[in-house]
């Protein structure tokens, strides 16, 4: 299976951008990564979880107790008002750097 | 919410560590059961679907750390950046920094010192066991009248043998003692004179050997001496061998029997020896040299002790017709320690310096309200930019809490400095200064107040601006909005409490200042200037001087030698000195008078003093003569007596001729002719009311412990050496102590209320400082806000002078409101003032006129130059400052 190195910093938008709809549980959250950049990202519960913690300690995101689908008790995650934003902030920046690094790239 | 997050995260991380830890396990392992379910869904065997689900997990355990690492590098990474931004902000605002921590180190150090001060004095556990049970037992009588007086071994039989309340009463007198032997040159300490009880009473143990025994009070019993371990190190070179040593006592070998440890200083600070005090049958009452300790039985209160004791004083008046209104007043043992005056000063003192705190902690409050007006656009703008409030809150935190930090040390160091300064030089005398020491509790006390002070007016901007509607605020640059208006007026009330709290202080400086001014003007009723009066205690040591015809050779010889010395122009003994040394009180008999039964004259200051006493202390000749040379044991007895004496005793007759006798009727003493009358004189202190005495001449009445006062020509202080060697070369048993001038006698006599005028000075003057720069925070913000509008009043032609009063009139406004709050309360609380004050009253019109008058002008003056700033404001510049 096909898979791209993560860039520094990408995962926390990838998990953000993951999150924004709904909160969801960790290897939901790996599965709809794998899904809105049509599985060119596989995140490893090694890399998942570090960056959930990391997260929520940063107070991007909360966490509680669920049932799972097929009842199972799991952890979700849902973003915070600061992890919306951070969403917003992360994704302007990545705008700006993916235009200029596109445009780096068209120069001749 | 993110205060809350920030709470639930600190509380995850620092104190719920194992539950952290059972739900990250469960967190894992739910997530592998979930993996293993998706897998057997996809059609594989329960095993392999586990194992598939482990290995692409890959170590559960490793995963695990990562996380714990993550989670511990957000939080320290976080509280890095808050420190380093909190030291940057800081070190921006430097002015504000540096008043903050100054006015928080001023409050922290000062309320720690004093605290600790009256602590280590009022309440410190004394180094004897149950100390609380201990208690010192006076007499009081009339016609004497000494408040905590003394009593005689009569009295203390009768005391004794009607005793109920307390253990074992001992009895105790503190007299000069001289200390000789082969260890080295004799020297005069301080001793105690104490019955076999004295020292077990107060239950220390001895560092070697023994004291005193049941029974060592009785007369036959031989001379025995327990030394305090300074007396010990210093002459006997901390020698266990000195037990049972025999060693020079007043001239009279004594046994050394124990070393009490350094601890242990009672009656006196300065006590050095005790001896066996011996029980001699009394043929008569007195002399009144002696008081009581006891410990209480257990049950017994201090009360019923004292309701014992004024019966047991009933039976004693019955005995003695020359009793009236005889007590004997029980006090503990930290109070008879204390006196009676040390007490409500201290506590006045205590209460001042919370004031000091209350101002600072205003202060700061003050200055981190301005600055959250300040920095409400910062707030709004980092917030807008994407910063979480908890992370506000916490970095708003970390700076209050950081300034609170350093404020606290700097206090901390100013405390132990300030106690160190206290302990060393013991500028007020103070009993029990030995338990004085850095309070813990006091410190985290101080600390505590200022950091939740910093932390609650540090949060304020955090908290507003997370509700204060960002666009709002980011338009108005935080010039005027609804919350900053609502905060200016807060700001405005804590000035105004801070000018009140401070003039409350600046009264009671201002009364104890007068008082001690008042004080500096006793004269003590002598001119020869103090610092030209040297004075020493004179013991010729060796028992034969007990005899007068020895005696007042070796003090003729001493007075030639003193004379020869050059720069001494006279020189004269006495056993008492101005303004405090009474050498000896006694009652008295007119000659023709008829005393009733019972009836006494009052009992009075009689000194002895030798030929050019009056003249070496310049004390006036009213009518007479002075004592001559010729008035010896061979001529007829003469006596001299104050102004006051006469005019008593004599009113509207001539003293002089008339003639007086020592003691009361049926003592035997010979009548005295009296020959001179002389100014008023001081002998039991300056604030004391001139109290009647009469003198009599050495010659006639001799006593070996002399005092040699000497008048010289310039510094006193220059002849002591001179005047010490001549003396001590007469007889190698001569000791010499308590050489000085008149000048630091007097000094020693006002230390106690120079003290209390000091520091209450020093916390006015520290709580003026922090008023006025309040004040000055204040208005030079408030021109700092109001620039736009300063700038368009110009523009519109408003002079400068005009705005120069528009801005002094602002803080004159708070300054009355202020005053007049201010001096309610210097009215309501200087009534404690009451004891310490002398010559003025609580409410002296000049205090309560200049105190508010000084306010106004620093007031003034802390307005004065925000407001010049004000008037440079230029038009132009000012209409763009948006």
């Amino acid at each position: 299976m096909p898979t791209a190195n993560l860039l520094q910093g990408t995962l926390d938008l990838l998990i953000l951008k993951a999150l924004a709809l709904t909160g969801l549980h960790g290897l939901a959250i790996s599965h709809r990564i794998a899904q809105i950049t049509n599985g060119t990202f596989q995140v490893k519960p090694g890399s998942l979880f570090p960056a959930l913690h990391r997260m929520e300690e940063a107070g991007w995101l909360t966490s509680a107790w669920g049932e799972s689908e097929n009842k199972r008790r799991a952890k979700y995650y849902r973003l915070t008002a600061a992890g919306r934003r951070q969403l917003q902030t992360e994704t302007l920046q990545w705008e700006t750097i993916a235009l200029a690094i596109a445009s780096a790239l068209e120069a001749n | 919410m993110p205060l809350l997050n920030l709470l639930a995260s600190l509380r995850r991380n620092l104190f719920t560590r194992p539950r952290m830890e059972r739900d990250l396990d469960e967190e894992v392992h739910a997530y592998l059961d979930q993996l293993t379910d998706e897998k057997r869904e996809a059609g594989i065997g329960a095993t392999e679907a586990r194992r598939e689900a482990l290995i692409e997990f890959g170590g559960l355990e490793q995963v695990k750390e990562e996380v714990r690492q993550a989670r511990a590098g957000q939080m320290l990474g976080q509280m890095l950046q808050d420190l380093r931004y909190g030291f940057r902000a800081l070190r921006k605002h430097r002015a504000f920094t540096m008043i903050a921590i100054l006015a928080l180190a001023l409050g922290i150090g000062a309320t720690t010192a004093m605290f600790s001060v009256s602590y280590g004095i009022l309440m410190r556990p004394l180094p004897y066991a149950d100390a609380d049970r201990v208690a010192v037992v006076y007499m009081r009588f009339f016609p004497r009248d000494f408040a905590f007086g003394t009593m005689c071994i009569r009295d203390y039989l009768m005391w004794k043998e009607n005793n109920r309340a307390f253990e074992d009463p001992s009895l105790f007198t503190s007299p000069r003692m001289d200390v000789g032997g082969k260890e080295g040159v004799p020297e005069q300490v301080q001793g105690a004179s104490v019955t076999a009880g004295f020292l077990s009473t107060l239950a220390v143990r001895p560092l070697i050997g023994r004291t005193f025994a049941a029974g060592e009070d009785q007369p036959a019993t031989g001379s025995l001496a327990v030394l305090s371990e300074t007396i010990w190190r210093r002459r006997f070179a901390a020698s266990p061998a000195v037990l049972g040593e025999t060693i020079l006592v007043n001239g009279a070998p004594t046994k050394v029997i124990g070393v009490m440890p350094g601890v242990f200083r009672f009656p006196q600070r300065q006590t050095e020896v005790w001896t066996n005090l011996l029980l001699n049958p009394p043929t008569r009452f007195g002399p009144w040299f002696y008081r009581g300790v006891a410990r209480l039985k257990p049950g017994v209160t201090l009360q019923q002790a004292q309701a014992e004791t004024n019966q047991i004083g009933q039976r004693l008046m019955q005995q003695n017709s020359n009793y009236h209104r005889l007590r004997l007043p029980v006090l503990g043992l930290r109070d008879a320690l204390l006196g009676t005056t040390l007490k409500p000063a201290i506590l006045v003192l205590a209460g001042a310096v919370g004031l000091v705190l209350l101002i600072a902690v205003v202060n700061v409050a003050n200055l981190m309200l301005a600055r959250a007006t300040v920095r409400e656009r910062e707030m709004a703008l980092r917030l807008s930019l994407g910063a979480g409030r908890g992370r506000l809150v916490r970095q708003l935190l970390t700076e209050s809490v950081l300034l609170a930090a350093m404020g606290g040390a700097a206090g901390l160091a100013l405390a132990w400095g300030g106690i160190e300064l206290v302990r060393a030089w013991n500028p007020g005398n103070l009993p029990l200064i030995d338990s004085v020491r850095l309070d813990a509790g006091a410190l985290g006390f101080t600390v505590l107040v200022s950091m939740l002070t910093g932390v609650l007016f540090g949060l304020t901007p955090a908290l507003q601006s997370a509700r204060a509607e960002l666009n709002a605020t980011i338009k108005e640059g935080g010039r005027a909005g609804s919350s900053s208006r609502a905060r200016g007026r807060t700001r405005a009330a804590l000035v105004i409490s801070e000018i009140a709290v401070s003039l409350m202080l600046l009264v009671g400086a201002g009364l104890l200042l007068r008082s001690f001014g008042n004080l500096q003007r006793v004269t003590g009723g002598f001119s020869t200037p103090p610092r030209q009066i040297l004075t020493m205690l004179i013991s010729p040591g060796g028992r034969k001087y007990t005899d007068a015809r020895a005696g007042l050779a070796f003090y003729d010889e001493v007075l030639r030698r003193a004379r020869a010395v050059p720069g001494v122009a006279t020189a004269a003994l006495t056993d008492s000195l101005p303004p405090d040394r009474q050498g000896d009180a006694d009652s008295f008999m007119m000659e023709g008078q008829t005393l009733a039964p019972g009836e006494l004259n009052p009992i009075v200051t009689d000194a002895t003093v030798g030929p050019d006493y009056f003249r070496t202390l310049g004390v006036p000749l009213l009518k007479g003569r002075y004592f001559s040379d010729h008035d010896n044991r061979d001529s007829a007895p003469v006596t001299i007596v104050s102004e006051g004496f006469a005019s008593r005793f004599y009113p509207n007759q001539e003293a002089v001729g008339k003639r007086i006798q020592q003691s009361g009727p049926g003592m035997g003493n010979p009548w005295m002719e009296i020959v001179g009358v002389v100014g008023n004189m001081k002998y039991l202190g300056l604030t004391v009311d001139t109290d009647p005495a009469y003198y009599m001449a050495f010659a006639q009445s001799y006593g070996p412990r002399m005092f040699l006062a000497v008048r010289a020509s310039g510094d006193a202080g220059r002849v002591a050496e001179p005047l010490r060697r001549a003396i001590q070369s007469i007889d190698p048993g001569v000791t010499l102590a308590q050489v000085g001038t008149m000048e630091q006698a007097l000094a020693l006599s006002v230390s106690q209320p120079r003290f209390d005028t000091m520091l209450l000075g020093l916390f006015a003057g520290i709580a003026l400082l922090l008023a006025a720069v309040g004040i000055y925070g204040l208005i030079a913000y408030s021109v700092a806000q109001r620039t736009h509008e300063i700038g368009v009043r110009m523009a519109l032609g408003a002079a400068r002078a005009d705005v120069v009063r528009m801005v002094v009139r602002q803080g004159a406004r708070l300054a009355a409101i202020g005053i007049v709050l201010g001096l309610g309360g210097a009215l309501a609380l200087t009534r404690l003032l009451k004891t310490m004050l002398f010559g003025i009253g609580v409410t002296d019109a000049l205090t309560f006129l200049a105190a508010p008058l000084g306010m106004m002008l620093v007031v003034l003056l802390a307005t004065f130059v925000p407001a010049i700033r004000a008037t440079r404001i230029s038009p132009v510049v000012a209409l763009r400052y948006e």
